[in-house]
């Protein structure tokens, strides 16, 4: 059997299998949509960070890119709301096509410019003076569209989209190539692989999911302010859990927000007054003593984690 | 009201340079990007707090005191996590998600010791420095703003510029004047190469790492005077907004902070005078721009790759 | 406690035998929210403690009087901490629909936190009792499951200051107003209900200045120096307590004085202000009088003086400090415990019916009860007042409506 096939067998299909029928056996609904959201930025982070070493520390602008093209979507152009997701993710893919000039930039500067990016739309969208547009600072309310069971199917079914495509990077030429790059851009180049047009795709995959994520995310919640989606907490999330899995791999960071989400959730439903203490200490223990992830331990010992 | 603008930014602006500059230290000899330099700026404010409320100390002398203690912690602390740091595959990158770790501990820590209320200083304290200081130096002095060529404003105003502009002074005797600075402008130029000639880089980096938090805390002291009040949650605001001065200035050259500074003040009170509300969204702008022409900053070296 | 078996028995029996009527639930669950950490703790503690007094007051009583099973049944209050985070809060909330099967869903306090709310307690058909989460964008014709019930609407909290400006102004000389304000949701919208008010009054009153400020603005001086210079009779600041602190502050550093300034933490927040600011720079200042500092008729439940002593007896310790807030959270009980011994059944649009009944007829500590169509309250008013310091002391006089009024505005200010 050949190894994609393989991977979408024994990975894609367990999980959407298993967060399918979870509604059904656990109550906290909103608590499996939000893994489901992370699940599918963590695997977007994956991708830029992962497999080219660029970290958007501004991610979350693609975000909430999506969520407020969603929701322009639905309150003035009155579009459904698959409509209304294809215009979110296609305001993702500009804001991404934008910001492209910034992969001229290096480590640091790139992180720090893409989190720039994301403030600014921020106060773009929040600002009063775009009231008409946007709602300004005083959130969307989209009540017409209020449908949480089938944007949950909406969103397992990116989320499914998104892993294949990991699964197709990690064993097709490109994902290779991208990884090569990552390694070493100028002998990369050498080898006759197309630099900037490879940075360039992972770059607007990475934003294209997000995108989506964001408009289903909206779609679900339907009331929120525009910190809500711009929250640079969402980021930071996201990076941590692909982080702490182990990036370049498909299993890495699923494990990562299945382990991570759910002692968050466990510390945040028992001693909340800690939350924040023990989340600032994980990251840390994690930087300090696990920077290549759990899947490291693995390798370690001799496992192939796909 | 346009030249009042330009002087309000000019002198908000070498505080905006103050704020900036331990961070730029940091990141110009270790190449690490400090997130939690905004918490220290948040711990230097409640000592100076503490100080002023349990000892009755002015916050002008508490500047030499706070200082003093944040390089003796800063020390230790260097050794307890950069060293280890620096070992990892992608340091630069690992950096944000160490330290952004670090001021979710701080902040918590904060928040557990000090509470969430708001907390300032008295205005008065500032004046009754002042008025110490003409005093000594036969000058005429009544408590209130002060005039500063034709216009009147608030005595922390100077008092924070005054330090502000002492404080480059200083940084500019120790990088250029001294045999320590000169091992630090080494290790800036290329830690490989000062490693080989037998420079000890973790000596000389601790010392540049509890400057460069002695330099927050400093700044920190003037947080209730020209940042309203003080809160544990305040360091993130902080942190970017340094971010962009220095970005502006230049990574990596703590001389270009200055620049940076003044740039970033002076722009932003325009912004804040004429486009009130859209005064945020500048800092960002000017930072994607500057980093977009000159990606080195506007004093910097190269830095693009590939 | 015994009594508190013996319902438990009862009701035990009751599900083994099939029941004639309705059986009586052993206890009421409730589900409520607070933060003790973060942005919002100081408005939310003090909120969930004054709901406590009332829940313990009611328990020590035996309980509140139920009409479906005509007898009283104890309160059961399951809380949660969300540390003021909006992600944290969610699931929270989640967790006492789901997992705890709550009877009632209480918000925490504060829009912020209430948002995540509102789609949750509507996709679960739980009426969100929204305590003083005031987001106009809460409350639309096609969600039944929400109820504001201890402040009102964003959109009326400036009616008294406008109507003052407008109606008594003139007659004061004050012809030219400058606003400046915070672009959030809680005091943009303050901020367009004053523009409207002014505008519509036709009075001859106009704002000479009008500008947003980004809500993280820590240092007005330049806008300060800028607002001099159009000499406007009377100043309004809107923003959150941190934007009131700087203000106030950075207005005694730069030594201006308007002659007529508003702000509104000085009221809601006095003894933090007074804490940041100083008793001297609140002297004379304009602010909302919540109903912590005012007399209100009460009908049902604790006055003003009977509430405060409780409040001190119960929370004497000082750390969560009496205010607007605390009032807010009595409320909350009162408006249950009426609701509770009007309403046919325990169903959630049932007891949205009972509150909606209570419209304009309960008079509580917090002023009248009014509600609009869409579950937003539009009775409990914020009238006008001035603070007047006298050394540490800082005293409210309330300036309009003339009905409520304590005294007369001093114009100038002080």
């Amino acid at each position: 059997m050949p190894r994609l096939l393989r991977h979408a067998l024994f990975i894609l299909v367990p999980l959407i299998a298993a967060l399918a029928i979870a509604p059904a056996v656990y109550g906290n609904h909103l608590l499996l949509f939000n893994l489901i959201v992370f699940m599918t930025l963590a695997q977007g982070i994956n991708i830029v960070y992962g497999f080219t070493g660029y970290l958007p520390f501004g991610y979350v602008g693609f975000f909430g890119a999506g969520a407020y093209g969603f929701s322009l979507a639905v309150m003035h152009l009155h579009a459904s709301p698959f409509a209304a997701l294809a215009l979110g993710a296609l305001a993702a893919l500009l804001l991404g096509l934008g910001l492209t000039p910034l992969f001229r930039l290096s480590g640091a500067y790139f992180a720090i410019a893409s989190l720039a990016a994301a403030l600014a739309v921020l106060q773009i969208v929040s600002n009063p003076a775009l009231e008409h547009i946007t709602n300004g600072p005083y959130g969307v309310s989209l009540s017409g569209v209020f449908d949480p069971s089938l944007a949950y199917a909406v969103a397992l079914a990116i989320l499914a989209g998104t892993v294949l495509l990991v699964i197709w990077l990690r064993n097709a030429r490109f994902g290779l190539a991208l990884q090569a790059i990552r390694e070493d851009a100028i002998s990369a180049g050498m080898a006759g692989i197309n630099v900037v047009r490879g940075r360039v795709i992972a770059w607007l995959l990475a934003a294209l999911i997000a995108g989506l994520t964001g408009g289903v995310y909206a779609w679900y919640i339907s009331v929120f302010y525009p910190e809500t989606v711009f929250s640079g907490e969402v980021t930071v999330f996201a990076i941590v859990f692909a982080l702490f899995g182990g990036t370049a791999t498909i299993l890495g960071p699923i494990l990562g927000v299945a382990i991570l989400y759910g002692i968050y959730n466990a510390i945040g439903i028992s001693t909340p007054q800690y939350f924040q203490l023990v989340y600032g200490l994980l990251i840390m223990g994690l930087v300090l003593f696990l920077p290549n992830g759990l899947v490291s331990l693995l390798r370690r010992r001799g496992v192939d984690v796909p | 009201m346009l030249i009042y603008t330009l002087l309000a930014g000019l002198l908000f602006g070498l505080y905006f340079s103050l704020m900036g500059l331990g961070l730029n230290l940091m990141f110009g000899v270790m190449r690490i990007v400090n997130l939690a330099h905004g918490d220290f700026l948040m711990l230097g404010a409640f000592l100076a707090f503490w100080l002023f409320n349990l000892f009755a100390l002015n916050p002008i002398p508490g500047v030499a005191v706070a200082f003093a203690l944040f390089l003796l912690a800063g020390l230790p602390l260097y050794y307890l996590l950069v060293p280890r740091l620096l070992a990892a595959r992608d340091p630069e990158m690992l950096s944000f998600i160490l330290f952004f770790g670090f001021s979710q501990v701080i902040e918590a820590v904060a928040t557990i010791a000090f509470g969430t209320s708001e907390r300032s200083i008295p205005g008065g304290s500032m004046a009754r420095a002042a008025a110490a200081v003409a005093s000594l130096l036969d000058l005429a002095y009544r408590p209130g703003p002060i005039a500063f060529l034709g216009q009147s404003f608030p005595v922390a105003w100077l008092a924070a510029g005054i330090v502000s502009a002492l404080a480059v002074l200083l940084i500019y005797v120790y990088l250029y004047r001294t045999r320590l600075g000169y091992l630090t402008r080494a290790v800036m130029a290329s830690r490989e190469e000062a490693i080989s000639t037998g420079i000890d880089v973790h000596r000389v980096s601790a010392i540049a790492f509890g400057i460069g938090i002695a330099l927050a805390a400093v700044a920190g002291v003037f947080v209730p005077f020209m940042l309203g009040s003080i809160t544990p949650a305040m360091g993130v605001d902080v942190t970017i907004t340094s971010f962009a001065v220095i970005v502006i200035g230049s990574l990596g050259n703590p001389l270009g902070t200055v620049l940076g500074g003044i740039l970033y003040g002076v722009s932003y009170m325009f912004m804040q005078s004429y486009y009130s509300s859209w005064a945020n969204l500048l800092p960002y702008l000017l930072l994607i721009a500057v980093l977009l022409v000159r990606p080195s900053g506007l004093l910097g070296r190269q830095v693009r790759r590939a | 406690m015994i009594r508190h078996t013996l319902l438990a028995a009862l009701s035990s029996l009751a599900l083994v035998t099939p029941a004639v009527a309705a059986e009586a639930p052993a206890e009421i669950k409730l589900g409520a929210l607070y933060a003790s950490s973060g942005r919002f703790a100081s408005i939310s503690m003090p909120v969930h403690d004054g709901m406590m007094l009332w829940l313990e007051q009611k328990n020590a009583e035996g309980g509140v009087f139920v009409k479906v099973f005509n007898r009283k049944i104890p309160l059961k209050l399951i809380a949660y901490d969300d540390q003021s985070n909006t992600g944290t809060a969610a699931t929270l909330y989640n967790q006492l629909i789901t997992q705890d099967k709550v009877d009632i869903l209480i918000a925490d306090s504060g829009s912020v936190l209430t948002s995540v709310a509102v789609p949750i307690a509507r996709d679960n058909k739980m009426l969100l009792i929204d305590q003083t989460g005031t987001g106009a964008t809460f409350f639309t014709p096609d969600n039944p499951y929400i109820v504001l019930l201890d402040d009102p609407v964003s959109t009326i909290w400036p009616k008294p200051l406008a109507d003052f400006l407008t109606q008594e102004g003139p007659k004061l000389g004050i012809k030219k107003v400058a606003m400046i304000y915070a672009t959030n949701d809680f005091t943009g919208t303050q901020a367009n209900a004053v523009r409207k008010f002014i505008k519509e009054s036709n009075s001859g009153v106009e704002l000479v200045y009008d500008q947003g400020v980004p809500t993280e603005t820590s240092n007005y001086t330049v806008l300060i120096n800028n607002i001099r210079a159009t000499q406007p009779d009377a100043v309004i600041e809107l923003g959150y307590a941190p934007n009131d602190i700087a203000f106030l502050r950075n207005l005694a550093d730069s030594g201006v004085k308007f002659n007529f300034l508003f702000c509104i933490y000085p009221g809601l927040e006095t003894d933090l202000l007074a804490k940041n600011v100083g008793a001297a720079g609140l002297n004379g200042v304009f602010t909302y009088v919540p109903s912590s500092e005012m007399s209100y008729e009460s009908e049902f439940g604790m006055n003003l003086p009977q509430f405060k002593a409780a409040w001190n007896k119960a929370y004497g310790h000082g750390k969560v400090e009496f205010g607007f807030n605390s009032v807010a959270g009595y409320t909350t009980g009162l408006v249950l415990e009426k609701a509770l011994a009007t309403a046919d059944s325990l169903d959630q649009l049932a007891l949205r019916k009972a509150i909606f009944d209570l419209s304009g007829k309960l008079k509580t500590i917090d002023g009248t009860f009014e509600l609009n169509a869409e579950g937003a309250q539009i009775g409990e008013i914020t009238p006008l007042g001035q603070l007047a310091a006298e050394g540490e002391q800082i005293k409210f006089v309330t300036v309009w409506p003339f009905a409520v009024a304590t005294g007369k505005p001093i114009y100038p200010a002080p």
